[in-house]
């Protein structure tokens, strides 16, 4: 039996000089004929742990397990084995070729991985009739509707009869009757003893869920009291990366926004003066600080929950006055 | 690999066959220039080779009797020794038929002799007045022509014999020859001799056909190389054309190879799929290339002789070119990153 492992996954690169960190010490594991459900809003890593699962990226740290394979230590020709052999995708937007009929997309990566025409075929024909389409086998993508295309996307990630099932967002843009299918044939394929990964935001997808891996913190509002703070010059307010919860005002003093680069030095965004604010975006949509703030002199400032600023402050602000993190 | 290049040529079918026409067009004018360019190197030899001469006895000094002027003392060239020494006389001059009237080379030869016509037609002058002209002068046997004043009938014809680029060749007696051209029968031009000659007069050298034939070929070296010129031109522009179309061909299908990297297909098959589509385009276009330089070929004011090996080596270039400007889109799908396979990497 092939179960799935992933061991403190961490996954860092550099945009623009600063370091982001999509996955950041994630663990889980799942068993043969579990669906896996990734659930979290854009931007939360459920595509960069796709590819890290599929061997398409390499983690910064961390291990991932299929069976024995420590995929993690793959390079070269073993991840395209790797991939060949165990994995199978399923993408968001279909992505079949349009030059192939249904049954050359299922075929394509057995004929151009090896296998012969006649084994090719005859695996894509089981495929298709697998996923009901047999008589929409020899019709272009274009003459599919999307729930079809879906499906013959995924007879063709079922090519190489995989350990492991990679799905992105594989009810995006269907409608529910479309989805309807496409969740019946998930299940289906995880009672056949696969690991079934899902990266989605649909919650209809929560139901078949064996297992769910919130990609983001669940976030619930601070409900902090409003308060005061007086800092000192230097005194840290929040760092980037930090988890954002309050929105601050500024009453007395000047605070140094300060982006941290890669490098670890830093470069200087804005110096914001009393009347105006900070904090409110990345509290507002749960998103961590982008940048880290700062007292440049002796500040004092006004800290609040974002229900609070939203409806005593943010009405009687001008819009100038905001400095976004 | 097959399947994957045949079905998107028919999914860009309309593309293709734009790029593959205009390459034909280009592979049809380089058909018709090998051919123009084989024969100027062939016409010299062939009709220098027609005199049936191994060796030409020219004046010291003469670079070579169709560049120059040549001129021999008659008893000069009595004392050449060799197997079939024959005089003969070279000059430029004019024929004036229908109307019309055309540089020509003057040919004066012994009845018999080196030097004298093998008529497709006809047959040799053997009498004053008579004449044997190359067929391309459009002439047939028994039109009158005037050639620098003197009438002649025609008697012959012959067949490739023309020399600088279709300058057509007219034979007729020794005699006649060097009336027309020097009034006197004291001189000749120049002494055929078949094989070595035993013994040389004064003043006088022996020069081998091939190097009377390279000597010919000469005048035309400008215009040899101006349509080689020409030639690499339109092979650029045929690899301009199929890298431009095979480099929009990879980047338009970035996400497929992309995908197929993500199921493990390798590098290898992916950018030996789309060598083949380039190789695939490039022989179309050859092909058909190769069917227009017929149609083409008879438009020319110059014969064009397409050798034999430039249907085996024009397409092998063809390949290679195809390869080499194909490599900018090979390049471009080794650079797929199958993450983007996934709509929204890093998400």
């Amino acid at each position: 039996m092939t179960s799935l492992r992933v061991d403190d996954l961490v996954v860092e690169y550099v945009h623009n000089g600063y370091a982001v960190r999509p996955l950041d010490g994630l663990s889980f594991e799942a068993d043969p004929g579990e669906l896996v459900v990734l659930l979290g809003p854009s931007g939360s890593g459920k595509t960069t742990l796709l590819s890290c699962l599929g061997g398409i990226l390499t983690p910064t740290s961390g291990a991932i397990r299929l069976g024995v394979a420590d995929v993690t230590k793959l390079s070269g020709q073993e991840l395209e084995r790797y991939r060949r052999s165990q994995v199978g995708f399923v993408f968001q937007a279909f992505n079949l070729i349009p030059s192939l009929t249904a049954r050359e997309n299922v075929a394509m990566p057995l004929l151009l991985t090896g296998h012969s025409r006649a084994a090719a075929f005859s695996r894509a024909d089981e495929l298709l009739a697998q996923v009901g389409l047999t008589d929409r086998a020899s019709h272009r993508p274009s003459k599919l509707s999307g729930g079809q295309q879906q499906r013959v996307a995924v007879a063709r990630g079922l090519g190489q009869n995989p350990h492991l099932l990679l799905a992105d967002e594989p009810t995006a843009n269907l409608d529910f009757i479309q989805v309807e299918t496409i969740i019946r044939l998930l299940r289906d394929l995880r009672e056949q003893g696969r690991i079934i990964v899902i990266s989605t935001h649909d919650a209809r997808l929560l139901p078949i869920a064996d297992r769910v891996i919130q990609m983001a913190p669940d976030q619930h509002p601070s409900e902090a009291p409003t308060h005061q703070l007086t800092l000192a010059a230097g005194d840290h307010i929040f760092e980037q990366g930090d988890r954002s919860d309050l929105v601050y005002t500024i009453d007395e003093g000047v605070v140094d926004i300060i982006r941290v680069l890669a490098d670890g030095s830093e470069e200087p965004l804005n110096q914001l003066r009393p009347g105006q604010y900070f904090g409110e975006l990345g509290a507002f949509l749960g998103f961590p600080r982008s940048a880290s703030a700062r007292a440049g002199t002796a500040v004092v400032l006004t800290a609040y929950s974002p229900r609070v600023f939203r409806e005593r402050v943010l009405p009687e602000s001008a819009s100038g006055d905001r400095q976004d993190q | 690999m097959i399947l994957l290049t045949f079905r998107d040529l028919q999914h860009r079918a309309m593309r293709f066959l734009v790029v593959i026409v205009l390459g034909a067009l280009i592979f049809a004018l380089l058909f018709v220039m090998t051919g123009m360019v084989e024969q100027f190197n062939r016409e010299p030899v062939d009709t220098v080779n027609g005199f049936g001469a191994s060796t030409w006895v020219l004046p010291e000094g003469i670079s070579g009797p169709f560049t120059a002027s040549s001129t021999i003392a008659a008893g000069t060239a009595l004392e050449v020794v060799g197997e079939r020494a024959t005089p003969a006389i070279i000059a430029r001059s004019s024929l004036r038929h229908n109307e019309t009237t055309d540089a020509v080379i003057l040919v004066g030869h012994v009845q018999g002799g080196l030097g004298a016509p093998r008529t497709s037609e006809g047959r040799p002058a053997q009498s004053p007045g008579e004449i044997v002209l190359d067929d391309s002068t459009g002439a047939e046997v028994g039109d009158p022509v005037a050639v620098a004043g003197g009438s002649f009938t025609v008697v012959g014809l012959s067949r490739k014999t023309t020399l600088l680029a279709g300058m057509p060749v007219v034979f007729m007696t020794l005699a006649d020859a060097q009336e027309l051209v020097f009034q006197t029968d004291q001189v000749v031009s120049v002494v055929l001799v078949e094989g070595e000659p035993t013994s040389l007069p004064a003043g006088v050298v022996a020069v081998p056909s091939a190097v009377v034939a390279a000597d010919t070929l000469e005048p035309l070296e400008g215009a040899v190389a101006s349509v080689d010129l020409v030639r690499a031109l339109l092979w650029m522009v045929a690899a301009v054309i199929i890298g431009a179309v095979v480099y929009l061909s990879a980047l338009e299908r970035v996400r497929d190879f992309a995908v197929l990297k993500a199921m493990g297909v390798s590098n290898k098959s992916l950018i030996g799929s789309l060598a083949l589509q380039a190789v695939l385009v490039a022989l179309g276009a050859v092909a058909i290339g190769a069917v227009i330089q017929l149609m083409l070929a008879p438009a020319f004011p110059l014969e064009v002789t397409v050798p034999d090996r430039a249907f085996v080596q024009i397409p092998i270039f063809a390949v290679l070119m195809a390869l080499i400007a194909g490599a900018a889109g090979m390049t471009r799908v080794a650079r797929a990153d199958p993450a983007s396979a996934f709509a929204g990497a890093g998400g």
